[in-house]
């Protein structure tokens, strides 16, 4: 496939974007929910701030319930999973039936995890099928540029989630660098004075995750 | 024929159909929603001998509607010979003056025609509908097969099958062969389309580029595919799936949002090829159904080797007085209606709805077709493991490009209500895959 349009640009960069915000945060909430088990009940609170995400919950359960599964919370994981399922499936003719079909195995997964009294099994499921699509994509998709355009929304969600959640200096360089590679391949307009200022803040002893947060989203000249 | 093998494994097969979203959506109570197809494993059984019959005449049928086509946008030597009175043909809604004097790519107005049939009981073949417009369901059966023998390979090993997962490459080689030098597209209204499945499916399979209007862009007389870098590359031939009306605002409804401005300025100047071709509903009207066995006698001096279900138009009086006589045995058909709306069984109408459709009837003669019920054989379908009969239809896909081909399968769709003869997947039918047997 040759000619890709910018509404095809637009939905490959959010998959990327999508299944990297659920596959981290879905992470995320494996340790919070563990944490929980122990009664520590305000353990959700912290959780929330990290991701800057509202505190709307009013208890340890609830938050196990609606974060999880309330298609109405906008910043529920299963709200991001159907805005990825929401893109891959008008990509089907460019990432292939099998790549989008990991994608609907992990809604089917979720949804089956809302009936469940552990739903953590089902959510491993989810995790997996969201790796099986990465592996896919690299696999499968014949066009470098199209891989890349994904590739790229997964790098900036992912600096994007790391900053917030204050991961390691190490982390934070080795995805401000899986990024500036990544994005000097593909076709997009972007910043490359952004990427420098990245490169020059994860390089800090003690890296300002605010300011990388606020560069990473301002990268890309389209798509934001 | 009966294969317990893949019988047994019905349920596999529709989690595989759920897991690469074979659905389609549906509106209810103005909400979107995507449902499953459900799927039975007995397939439709056509033996050789029968496919050959139905493929001669498919085509037969094919190549006649195709000439009608050409004939009424030009010379309509057919309505002067008396064949078809003009009054059917001008006020045919699917009638479009704008195609008048425009000859498409390749001289072929329906490249994609689905043909519904259905085998009555007395083993023959009717046929019931014929869509030139933007028939769709070919990639149902594509993909289920795919499935099935993935699930059961010893089937397919024991059967001589003609293989469907040709379908792409008809396809493919349909839009290539009207191709004026370009990208061939399949252009879709977008993802709350009931068919969008099949849109995004074979733009997979044919490498075709999946577009919606929004992604064209018409330029020196030219369709230009727009890149996200602001590139252009020139499109050839567009499979395109939204309806007339919406196709270009300039030209038909205004109102469109969907289609491309003057994306008809470019056909008309042989520029890009529209498949199907703007204008044909005019020969898959219900009212010129009927003349259809006609025109294979008028265009190709042949006689029809298939056959139109009994069909009375109450347009004329003396099918008027049939219709009247004889109301209770029939089923009415709204001609301006698809989807299996619009059909109204007359015995199964109450005294008062009679009398309301009669005398609609007497209003608006022109708008209703009256055929005789055809007594359609049965299939099994399997239901929590055990094998109930329903009715059952076949749609049966003929390409025309730089020839004419059946494809050797088809859709069989099925009611799943046992007293219900409307098959349609939006009320509620699943399908079936169409074996045809290569010896």
């Amino acid at each position: 496939m040759g000619i890709i349009s910018v509404e095809q640009t637009d939905r490959l960069y959010w998959l990327g974007r999508y299944t990297e915000r659920v596959y981290t945060t879905m992470r995320l909430y494996f340790t919070t929910y563990d944490t929980m088990i122990d009664r520590i009940a305000r353990e959700y609170s912290a959780f929330c701030r990290k991701l800057d995400i509202p505190d709307i919950y009013e208890s340890g359960d609830d938050f196990c319930r609606r974060y999880a599964f309330d298609e109405t919370d906008e910043n529920s994981m299963i709200s991001n999973l159907k805005r990825a399922y929401d893109n891959a499936i008008v990509l089907r003719e460019e990432i292939g039936s099998e790549a989008l079909s990991y994608i609907q195995l992990a809604i089917y997964e979720i949804q089956k995890a809302s009936g469940s009294a552990a739903p953590l099994m089902e959510f491993q499921r989810v995790l997996d099928n969201l790796m099986a699509f990465w592996g896919i994509c690299d696999d499968q998709i014949a066009s470098e540029n199209v891989r890349n355009i994904l590739k790229v929304g997964k790098r900036i969600e992912r600096i994007d989630l790391y900053g917030r959640l204050h991961r390691s200096r190490e982390e934070l360089g080795r995805e401000v660098h899986r990024l500036s590679g990544r994005i000097e391949r593909c076709n997009l307009k972007y910043r490359k004075d952004i990427v420098e200022q990245l490169t020059e803040l994860v390089q800090a002893e003690e890296p300002d995750c605010r300011a990388i947060v606020s560069a990473v989203e301002q990268i890309l000249e389209v798509c934001a | 024929m009966y294969d317990m093998d893949l019988c047994d494994r019905t349920d596999t097969i529709n989690e595989l159909l759920a897991r690469y979203g074979v659905k389609f959506g549906i509106y209810k109570n103005n909400t979107f929603k995507e449902q499953l197809f459900p799927f039975d494993a007995i397939p439709r059984v056509i033996g050789k001998q029968e496919f050959d019959m139905l493929e001669r005449g498919l085509r037969q049928r094919v190549d006649a509607l195709n000439l009608f086509l050409r004939d009424i946008y030009s010379e309509k030597k057919i309505i002067r010979d008396g064949i078809v009175p003009e009054d059917f043909v001008y006020s045919s809604s699917g009638y479009l003056v704008q195609c008048e004097g425009v000859t498409p790519p390749g001289g072929i107005y329906s490249h994609i025609s689905g043909i519904d049939l259905v085998k009555g009981r007395d083993g023959e073949w009717y046929i019931l509908e014929d869509n030139l417009r933007v028939p769709s369901g070919a990639s149902y059966p594509m993909i289920a097969r795919a499935l099935c023998r993935r699930c059961s390979p010893r089937t397919f090993q024991q059967y001589h099958l003609e293989d469907n997962r040709n379908y792409a490459e008809l396809l493919k080689e349909t839009m290539d062969a009207v191709n004026t030098g370009g990208l061939n597209v399949i252009l879709t209204p977008g993802r709350y389309n009931a068919a969008y499945f099949e849109h995004s499916y074979l733009a997979e399979k044919t490498g075709a580029h999946l577009a919606n209007g929004s992604e064209l862009t018409v330029e020196d007389n030219k369709l230009f595919l727009v890149g996200y870098s602001g590139k252009k590359e020139r499109v050839g031939a567009v499979y395109r799936r939204i309806s007339d009306e919406y196709l270009d605002p300039m030209t038909f409804n205004p109102e469109s949002v969907i289609g491309i401005p003057h994306i008809y300025d470019v056909y008309r100047a042989g520029n890009v090829a529209l498949l199907n071709a703007p204008g044909n509903g005019v020969a898959d009207d219900k009212g010129i159904y009927y003349f259809v066995s006609k025109m294979i006698r008028y265009y190709l001096d042949q006689e029809p080797v298939l056959y139109n279900a009994p069909t009375y138009l109450p347009f004329y009086d003396d099918d008027y007085q049939f219709v009247l006589d004889h109301f209770d045995r029939l089923v009415l058909k709204d001609v301006a209606e698809a989807g299996g709306y619009g059909v109204v069984f007359a015995d199964k109408m109450t005294k008062a709805q009679k009398e309301d459709f009669l005398a609609l009837l007497a209003r608006e003669r022109r708008r209703f077709i009256a055929q005789e019920v055809i007594d359609f054989e049965d299939l099994d379908i399997l239901e929590e493991n055990c094998a109930v009969s329903r009715k059952a239809d076949l749609r049966a896909f003929v390409l025309s490009g730089k020839e004419t081909k059946v494809w050797k399968s088809g859709l069989t769709r099925f009611s799943r209500n046992p007293d219900s003869f409307i098959v349609n997947s939006s009320q509620g039918g699943g399908f079936k895959d169409t074996w045809v047997l290569s010896q």
